[in-house]
């Protein structure tokens, strides 16, 4: 049973009588105009009565397209329409196209759990998004309260399926990412001795990411020589870079967010280091290419997503992302986007098969959707996928890419390493 | 003595900016005693301008998406010309969102929300014009300046030494027209009492618009070299410089132009103390040495106290 607010109507009382009526009855006029607003939004939202389908399947997603993180989110968006383009050109669900409803999450908590609500309370089956962990720590218990299942496109913290039985993603953790990329350097470089680790001490992603770092350069017998805590939006880097380039390190790994890590790159190069740096998934975007520049040449990177895998459904991504007139590879982040659509889409065909959408109530509809979304293997961009039953996905391939930027300096691509 | 000399560097490069953002509250606070909220949408303004100036292309997304300027102007002029682009945007403000209000003698808190709500439609309107994405301005902006220099065994960044030098200029040069010149006195005045200085034949509402269109130049500025130092996060990059600003224009005393550059100067200072293993925590220990300060001088470093009126 969905949370609706329980709205009242507001009582304004006058006050004749005193000097102060007139300020009264402008309250009470605001009183009204904010009443009007919360029974305006009272409607709707009940989840007994059967899936709406008149405009097709209902589908939201919630992406990061203001704030920070609109790097990523931009990037997201594509991917779903791409998706969506994809789905629908193929006989959506069954012969009743997909109604994908976007919804701006900001780059804060507060702004992606009200895109969640909102999401919700318009009678979506399911949800993509949101596109940070730590915008996913607080709208995905929104959802699992509400029963409606999420699929995560780009949370990579630990701890996402487990915050309950309707949250999945299929953005690999980063404890099975981000070694690969340490292992990479030191086979680059086995001279390296000494790493100095940098992430944004506010943010989940990078602290959940630097641990999986940390642990994984130790492993290697690389004690970092200094660990460098940053605020999740801080751009100017000059104290922690100059306190970590006195330990003179010959590795830099940074656990931060595309446009902080960006100007990161930027700031460290232009104060003179030169050895090896591992970025994590935060940067695994090529908007980080305006930021950092030049200076962006040679960052090695882990990735879920390679566009040189050749499997038929990549060829399909591939070939979608070309027609759309862009020229360069699919980042890993539109691929995962696609690939959530993708998922949804092949188990709501599935679950239309043997419980008519139009029949069921949309809470039982929701409930089956994630059963058959946990039960399904999925042939997709990123290679064969299936999920854990706590909805963890389960993928055979991962890459190591190295940046490397074209003479402009404005551009460039994660060129796979062998 | 070479780690006190970086901690200097690191301290007031940042300082700068911030002494720089605060003066543009002070100089409208000092006026109509109210704080401009729009004047971080103000300071993105100037990012902006000196982007598109230099020959920047707007990205994919917005209305403007791939437009791009016919000319290409050298980051020397863009960036006047920024700031000048600022100070028109900081009087329209003015004349919509502050004037009408004054006129109508309404209570001040109204026009700090008015401007509140000037600064969110800024933002907004850049976002739906230019995308959310970020910019930066290119480092070849510079011409052949090294990347970063070494004093006294400091290393600092050039971009980071030009800030501070300009943002000592603009601050000397402030100081000395509001000290030296006619119109400086006359802004003066008004801030130390509007109706008194009308009486004088002070032209009050003059001053006022002068005091906008300076703090916008002085955020468009700040806007433009804080792009060139970091990059244009989005629309809402002003939104964290506005609050460091208020901090900054609290810590100096409410409408005191010296006061806001020290606050400036010692918040900047303040942060670079911050031991670096700890940075990440920095906000607070600044915000936490402003409680401090604000618990043992209510009106701010160089702020007057006022009389209790009856």
């Amino acid at each position: 049973m969905p949370v609706i607010p329980h709205c009242q109507h507001p009582v304004a009382p006058a006050d004749p009588g005193t000097g102060r009526s007139n300020r009264s009855r402008r309250i009470g006029l605001l009183a009204v105009l904010l009443g009007a607003g919360l029974l305006a939004g009272c409607g709707g939202g009940s989840d007994q009565g059967p899936v709406k389908l008149s405009g097709g399947v209902p589908v939201g997603a919630v992406l990061a397209l203001t704030g920070n993180a609109n790097v990523y989110g931009q990037n997201q968006k594509t991917g779903l329409e791409l998706a969506l383009a994809e789905i629908n050109g193929s006989g959506g669900i069954n012969g009743t196209p997909v109604a994908l409803t976007l919804e701006d999450g900001g780059s804060d908590e507060a702004s992606a759990s009200s895109a969640f609500t909102l999401q919700i309370r318009r009678g979506v089956l399911a949800l993509i998004g949101p596109t940070l962990s730590q915008q996913a720590f607080a709208a995905d218990p929104i959802a699992q309260r509400l029963g409606v299942p999420v699929v995560a496109p780009s949370n990579t913290a630990t701890g996402i399926p487990q915050l309950g039985s309707f949250i999945s993603r299929v953005s690999a953790q980063s404890s099975v990412i981000a070694p690969l990329s340490i292992s990479r350097a030191l086979q680059l470089n086995p001279a390296i001795r000494r790493a100095a680790v940098f992430y944004a001490n506010d943010d989940a992603y990078s602290t959940a990411e630097t641990t999986i770092f940390q642990k994984a350069l130790t492993d290697q017998g690389l004690k970092p020589v200094t660990v460098q805590r940053t605020q999740l939006n801080d751009q100017d880097f000059q104290t922690q870079i100059t306190a970590a380039l006195q330990q003179k390190p010959d590795l830099i790994v940074m656990s931060l967010q595309a446009v902080d890590g960006g100007n990161m790159i930027r700031q460290l190069r232009e104060l003179g280091y030169k050895g090896m740096i591992v970025v994590g998934n935060g940067m695994n975007t090529p908007n980080i290419y305006p930021i950092c520049q030049k200076y962006c040449d040679g960052i090695l990177i882990a990735q879920a997503y390679s566009p040189e895998l050749s499997t038929p459904a990549n060829n399909v991504f591939l070939k979608r992302f070309k027609a759309s007139g862009e020229s360069a590879a699919p980042p890993q982040l539109t691929a995962q986007a696609y690939t959530a659509l993708q998922v949804i889409s092949e188990a709501l065909r599935r679950l239309d098969k043997h419980s008519p959408l139009r029949s069921t109530p949309l809470a039982e509809a929701r409930k089956g959707l994630m059963k058959e979304l946990l039960a399904g293997t999925y042939q997709t961009p990123l290679g064969e996928i299936r999920f854990t039953p706590e909805g963890e996905v389960i993928q055979k391939q991962f890459y190591v890419a190295q940046v490397r930027m074209n003479p402009d300096g404005r551009s460039g691509r994660f060129a796979l390493l062998p | 003595m070479s780690d006190l000399l970086q901690l200097l560097f690191n301290g007031l490069s940042v300082g700068a900016v911030y002494a720089l953002f605060a003066l543009g509250y002070t100089l409208v606070f000092s006026v109509l005693g109210v704080i401009n909220f729009s004047h971080g949408a103000v300071f993105t303004l100037g990012g902006y301008f000196t982007y598109l100036l230099i020959g920047g292309a707007v990205g994919a997304n917005g209305l403007l998406a791939h437009a791009q300027l016919p000319f290409a102007l050298p980051f020397w002029l863009a960036l006047p010309l920024a700031g000048f682009g600022s100070a028109t945007m900081a009087l329209l403000i003015e004349r919509l969102a502050f004037r009408p209000l004054r006129q109508r003698q309404a209570d001040p808190l109204l026009a700090l929300i008015s401007s509140l709500g000037a600064g969110v439609i800024i933002v907004n309107l850049i976002q739906l014009l230019v995308g959310a994405e970020s910019y930066s301005i290119p480092t070849t902006a510079l011409g052949h300046l090294p990347a970063a220099i070494t004093i006294g065994g400091a290393q600092v960044r050039s971009v980071q030494l030009l800030l501070l030098a300009i943002s000592v200029v603009l601050l000397v040069l402030l100081t000395a027209w509001l000290e030296g010149s006619r119109n400086g006195r006359g802004l003066q005045a008004v801030s130390e009492d509007p109706v008194t200085a009308r009486l004088l034949g002070i032209d009050s509402d003059g001053m006022i618009r002068l005091a906008f269109g300076l703090s916008g130049f002085l955020a468009g500025v700040a806007g433009g070299l804080v792009g060139l130092s970091i990059s244009i996060a989005g629309p809402y990059f002003g939104i964290g410089y506005g609050l460091k600003g208020l901090g900054v224009l609290v810590l100096g005393g409410l409408g005191s132009v010296p006061g806001a550059m020290l606050g400036g100067l010692i918040i900047g200072l303040a942060e670079a103390c911050v031991p670096a293993d700890w940075s990440g925590y920095k906000d607070a220990v600044s915000y936490g040495f402003l409680f401090l300060v604000l618990l043992l001088r209510p009106q701010g470093l160089l702020g007057k106290a006022l009389p209790t009126k009856v």
